[in-house]
């Protein structure tokens, strides 16, 4: 069954609180959509983007087993990056999944 | 519990020598090369991939862990040469020797140590060559690559450090393996004049380096590249 929408932002939100609580920042308790991950008004630094995106590929192959890279050329040369917000990381990682299973048909 | 090792380029010479040296030791080895191989040992477990293959090198990389649990050490030793004047070095040396040394070891180490970093860290080891500082002639494709190897390996060790990986690299001097049998003589006894200390190399030189840099007491040392024979 696709994985669903939902999922995946529970997923990256669960990543993001165990990050903060790893990286002592409170601000990642309690995300949404909204809350920024990449710029200067991000609670996450650089290492943390990159233990986040990490975390998120490893979580989506352990117990999902989607196996995607989500550091690729498309996403970092986008005018928007796809990780400045919880919400645009999930929809960029939906994107991902879909294109996957495109390619893929089970 | 027995810790993990994934090594490169195992089906023969240098790779070949490390997997049956710690799989002596009571490491669980995965390892793998392009064909298949003879090392059977119930904690060895071989993949037929070119490690230059993204696709192939992700999958494996899971597989090892899902089998027999995260990796702790990196052994990235595939790696190919090709002697030639510069001037009659074909297009097809320069993509071969950078895929296989540089894309190779980039994408094996990329992977590893997204694994290592959600995994308490580990150890990775690259291989260079005396090649690099000597800037040996007839091998300028080979050297080049193994410098791209060495300042992946500075880098990788600034990037790395901060998750508890250390990278370092192991410049070795020419070893009698398949890969300078066909190296005339007189251009290996040039070669070894060259070195502080003239002889070739052997195995064992190479994995007293790899038991050196896979101690828990080398826990401090990354970024280096470490030569044989007296060469730097």
């Amino acid at each position: 069954m696709p994985l669903e929408r939902n999922t995946v932002l529970e997923l990256v939100q669960t990543i993001l609180r165990e990050l903060g609580e790893d990286l002592e920042i409170k601000e990642l308790s309690a995300t949404d959509e909204q809350t920024r991950l990449f710029g200067s008004r991000s609670a996450l630094d650089s290492m943390g983007l990159v233990n986040l995106i990490t975390d998120i590929e490893e979580q989506l192959s352990d117990e999902h087993d989607i196996h995607i890279t989500l550091a690729s050329q498309s996403a970092m040369s986008r005018t928007h990056s796809p990780f400045r917000k919880v919400g645009s990381c999930v929809n960029y990682i939906m994107e991902l999944i879909e294109a996957a299973d495109a390619q893929n048909p089970s | 519990m027995s810790q993990v090792a994934f090594i490169t380029g195992t089906r023969k010479g240098i790779g070949r020598a490390i997997a049956e040296h710690l799989l002596s030791q009571g490491w669980i080895v995965g390892g793998c090369s392009r064909r298949s191989t003879d090392l059977v040992h119930e904690n060895y477990h071989h993949f037929e991939i070119d490690v230059a293959d993204e696709a192939a090198v992700i999958e494996t990389i899971k597989t090892i862990k899902k089998l027999h649990g995260p990796i702790r050490a990196l052994i990235n030793n595939a790696g190919v040469a090709s002697m030639n004047h510069i001037l009659l070095t074909p297009v097809e040396s320069y993509e071969k020797i950078f895929k296989t040394n540089v894309l190779g070891t980039f994408l094996v180490l990329r992977e590893t140590a997204k694994q290592m970093s959600r995994n308490g860290g580990g150890r990775i080891i690259n291989f260079s060559s005396i090649a690099s500082p000597l800037n040996l002639e007839g091998e300028a494709l080979y050297a080049a690559s193994k410098s791209a190897v060495e300042s992946l390996t500075k880098t990788a060790a600034k990037e790395l450090a901060s998750m508890d990986i250390t990278v370092n690299a192991i410049g070795p001097t020419p070893v009698e393996t398949d890969l300078i049998k066909l190296v005339p003589k007189e251009k290996i006894d040039a070669l070894l004049e060259q070195q502080p200390i003239k002889r070739l190399g052997t195995q064992e030189d190479i994995l007293n380096c790899v038991d050196f840099l896979l101690k828990p007491e080398s826990d401090f040392i990354t970024g280096q590249i470490l030569y044989l024979g007296g060469v730097n």
